[in-house]
């Protein structure tokens, strides 16, 4: 590893954060991303019923989004048919667990 | 925001940069299924290494400084958390790794409190199913104040451009 020989050279034993994350990170399982433009209030309702444990929820106009609670599973990826991909997003820890809840906007759904 | 609020974060930003470019981690698997677990014995990995940050994996408690907590709490792991939690010096941190810790998986019941939140004073959460080694060492490093969070900028909107 290129760490150990710059530890040596430098006489620092620790090192950063990677600033750039490797190419391969992007295909871990990663919670899912959603294409507002085409998130219908039926697409939404179909997503909620196949999330295996309750991390999708509709409230007020808005499909909830709980990353605390996604495993990442694929399964709305599979039912979205191409209006859910990945996110490809790992990086997620948070202080507060109400900034884990998103919330995506439900195309012509009444507030 | 208040006087007491003002105060408790002001000790609270104290005690993270205590912290330093060293700490001391030592693990709780409070019922989860070893996954996570698994994941963070890869940290001390070459790829991952979190030695080269300055962390360290302890077996006592009384030698840590932060908390890895796995698993949904179970009640039946209620003492061993609480004198766990107890066994650790001031200041000291507390995450939650994973799903289950975050209450996405298990619902409150008879055997398990179904989040870490129930039993112990979360500082930072990471989610996951399991949280890759990188998200664990993200994780770490935003809980000493090393990092920025990200998550906060993120919509998880395909059509809105993140900032």
């Amino acid at each position: 590893m290129l760490w150990f020989a710059r530890g040596l050279l430098r006489r620092v034993v620790t090192t950063r954060y990677p600033r750039r994350t490797d190419a391969w990170a992007a295909a871990l399982p990663s919670p899912p991303a959603f294409d507002s433009a085409r998130l219908t209030p039926e697409l939404a309702a179909r997503l909620v019923a196949r999330c295996p444990n309750g991390s999708l929820a509709i409230d007020g106009g808005a499909l909830v989004l709980d990353l605390g609670g996604c495993t990442g599973c694929g399964r709305c990826v599979a039912e979205g048919d191409g209006a859910v991909r990945p996110s490809g997003v790992f990086e997620l820890a948070s202080s507060e667990r109400i900034g884990l809840v998103k919330r995506i906007p439900i195309k012509g759904a009444r507030k | 925001m208040n006087e007491e609020q003002r105060l408790a974060e002001e000790l609270h930003h104290r005690a993270r940069s205590l912290f330093g470019r060293s700490l001391h981690v030592r693990t709780l698997d409070t019922g989860s299924c070893a996954v996570c677990e698994s994941e963070i014995r890869l940290l001390a990995a070459p790829p991952y290494d979190l030695n080269r940050l300055g962390f360290f994996f302890t077996p006592a408690p009384r030698h840590a400084d932060l908390l890895l907590v796995t698993g949904p709490a179970v009640r039946a792991m209620d003492v061993a958390v609480r004198k766990t939690y107890e066994a650790i010096p001031d200041p000291k941190l507390v995450v939650a790794v994973g799903a289950c810790a975050l209450g996405g998986i298990w619902k409150q019941d008879a055997l398990v409190h179904g989040t870490v939140d129930d039993v112990l004073p979360v500082d930072v959460y990471i989610p996951g199913c399991p949280p890759s080694p990188l998200a664990l060492l993200h994780g770490l490093l935003v809980a000493v104040g090393r990092l920025e969070e990200k998550v906060a900028s993120l919509s998880f909107d395909l059509r809105e451009v993140t900032p």
